[in-house]
């Protein structure tokens, strides 16, 4: 297996590198870490919160040796969680991910995703090297140059949601019969994985995951119900998806503290249960948005605006757009003595969740309603 | 757009601007906050990420039928709304 810049139009090598900044050396340093059982802290260093967090944490705490990988997620609320993975984990999961994939064979792997999640590495890292297969990356990729690299033979594009639409949306004049399509992160609509595979003749495998589960189910092109992963077991419990596999974390820091995780794991989807291997995802819990595929927590939003002084509480509410790229805007909802404006919030939004720019229309000089146990629940 | 002898041929920044402001859904934003040599992407200027790179170029696409096909030319081209003016119109008049 092979790396090749494409930005550089070479191959690396896999190898250490010390501050891994651009794709391909994160790849590099991610994949030398998992062939040498070296651990390695994952996470994504733009966030200065997420930095900030990690570096508030003991240290000696954090290596553990009997793992492979220390992810770092933004959690549910705002806090991030750690989340071990070993390298076990890694290779089933690459395994099932495989045998759903059948008879088709791929000669290599373009990836637009960056190596700093668990969707990145493992399915745009480990997964390529148990199966022998380059990985094409580059720092930033258009939809044309990704519909050039999906026309070569037998490519499987590792991609999000974004790429699809995009790629709906420029309706380029060419087909990727002998590709395939894998994107996880956030659901691709119905609509536009039929407008895909008619436009493209190609299909898009969508992974349904996440970092403490690793992968639970998966669906293709337009279907709208989940096939569960091989040795996936799923439950519920009020409506929310548990999941018991053996890909499923061991070991969590979560509130600063190592925590073991007993199986099976609860999440935060909500689902409704077909069968012992099908399930339908409904939805999920109501205060967290997907932002370009990254995890947003609205309430630690709210939390963040109502530090600000003069203002004393805030709403947020997720508008759908389905043709953005960004399809859920937030609507935020303040009620206070001062006019908050779009471009101070941006600056306060940016210290917390770094390079992403997130969409949201302000609503200022707004009656935030609360019912008897003081919970926000509209406003006026 | 400006018009010269009564025939559109230049874009202006505050079509783009315009076009930016709602094609990105930027809608807490006014014109005049974004100056014509403002950075578009990065810390110091608009703070606009990849996935509203993306965007930029399907906006461009589809108002002013302009192309971008790779990421090496766009950086420059993407850098204010000055470059990025100055190349939708030169393309404009290339393809005419």
């Amino acid at each position: 297996m092979k790396i090749y810049d494409m930005d550089k139009k070479k191959y690396l090598t896999i190898q250490k590198f010390d501050n891994p900044t651009r794709k391909v050396e994160q790849l590099s340093d991610v994949l030398y870490h998992f062939e040498n059982d070296i651990f390695k802290i994952i996470y994504d260093k733009s966030q200065p919160a997420l930095v900030k967090y990690i570096n508030s944490l003991d240290q000696d705490m954090l290596k553990q040796d009997d793992f492979q990988f220390l992810y770092f997620t933004s959690g549910t609320t705002g806090t991030p969680t750690g989340v071990y993975k070993t390298k076990q984990n890694s290779l089933k999961q690459s395994k099932a991910l495989m045998k759903t994939l059948g008879d088709m064979k791929f000669k290599r792997v373009v990836t637009t995703v960056p190596f700093v999640h668990i969707y990145g590495v493992d399915i745009g890292g480990v997964m390529p090297l148990d199966l022998d297969l380059d990985v094409y990356t580059k720092e930033n990729f258009l939809p044309e140059e990704l519909a050039v690299e999906a026309q070569v033979e037998g490519t499987l594009i590792v991609t999000t949601p974004i790429f699809i639409k995009a790629l709906n949306r420029i309706k380029k004049d060419v087909k990727f019969t002998n590709s395939l399509f894998l994107t996880a992160t956030a659901p691709v609509p119905i609509e536009d994985a039929k407008e895909f595979k008619e436009h493209y003749d190609c299909s898009v495998m969508q992974l349904f995951a996440s970092t403490e589960t690793g992968l639970m189910g998966y669906k293709q092109d337009d279907e709208s119900i989940l096939n569960t992963y091989e040795g996936v077991s799923i439950g519920e419990d009020d409506g929310m998806l548990n999941i018991s596999s053996p890909l499923v974390t061991q070991q969590i820091i979560k509130d600063k503290k190592l925590q073991d995780v007993i199986q099976p794991f609860q999440t935060e989807d909500i689902v409704e249960i077909l069968d012992e291997h099908r399930f339908k995802l409904i939805g999920r819990s109501s205060n967290l948005a997907k932002i370009a595929g990254k995890r947003i927590s609205t309430q630690q939003i709210e939390n963040i605006i109502e530090m600000i002084d003069g203002i004393k509480s805030v709403l947020i509410k997720i508008k759908m757009d389905d043709r953005a790229l960004k399809d859920e805007i937030l609507n935020i909802y303040i009620e206070g003595d001062i006019e908050l404006k779009g471009k101070m919030l941006r600056e306060i939004l940016k210290e917390h969740f770094g390079s992403i720019n997130i969409p949201f229309k302000l609503h200022n000089h707004k009656k935030i309603l609360r019912n008897s146990i003081g919970k926000k629940i509209g406003f006026e | 757009m400006k018009k010269v002898y009564g025939v559109k041929i230049l874009v202006t920044t505050n079509d783009l601007k315009e076009k930016i402001i709602d094609g990105l859904g930027l809608e807490d934003i006014e014109l005049d906050e974004i100056e014509d040599d403002m950075a578009l992407f990065g810390e110091d200027g608009l703070g606009l990420d990849s996935v509203d790179a993306i965007e930029l170029t399907l906006i461009l696409e589809k108002e002013f039928g302009v192309k971008v096909t790779n990421m090496e030319e766009s950086s420059s081209i993407f850098a204010t709304p000055n470059t990025l003016v100055t190349y939708i119109n030169e393309y404009k008049e290339s393809s005419k």
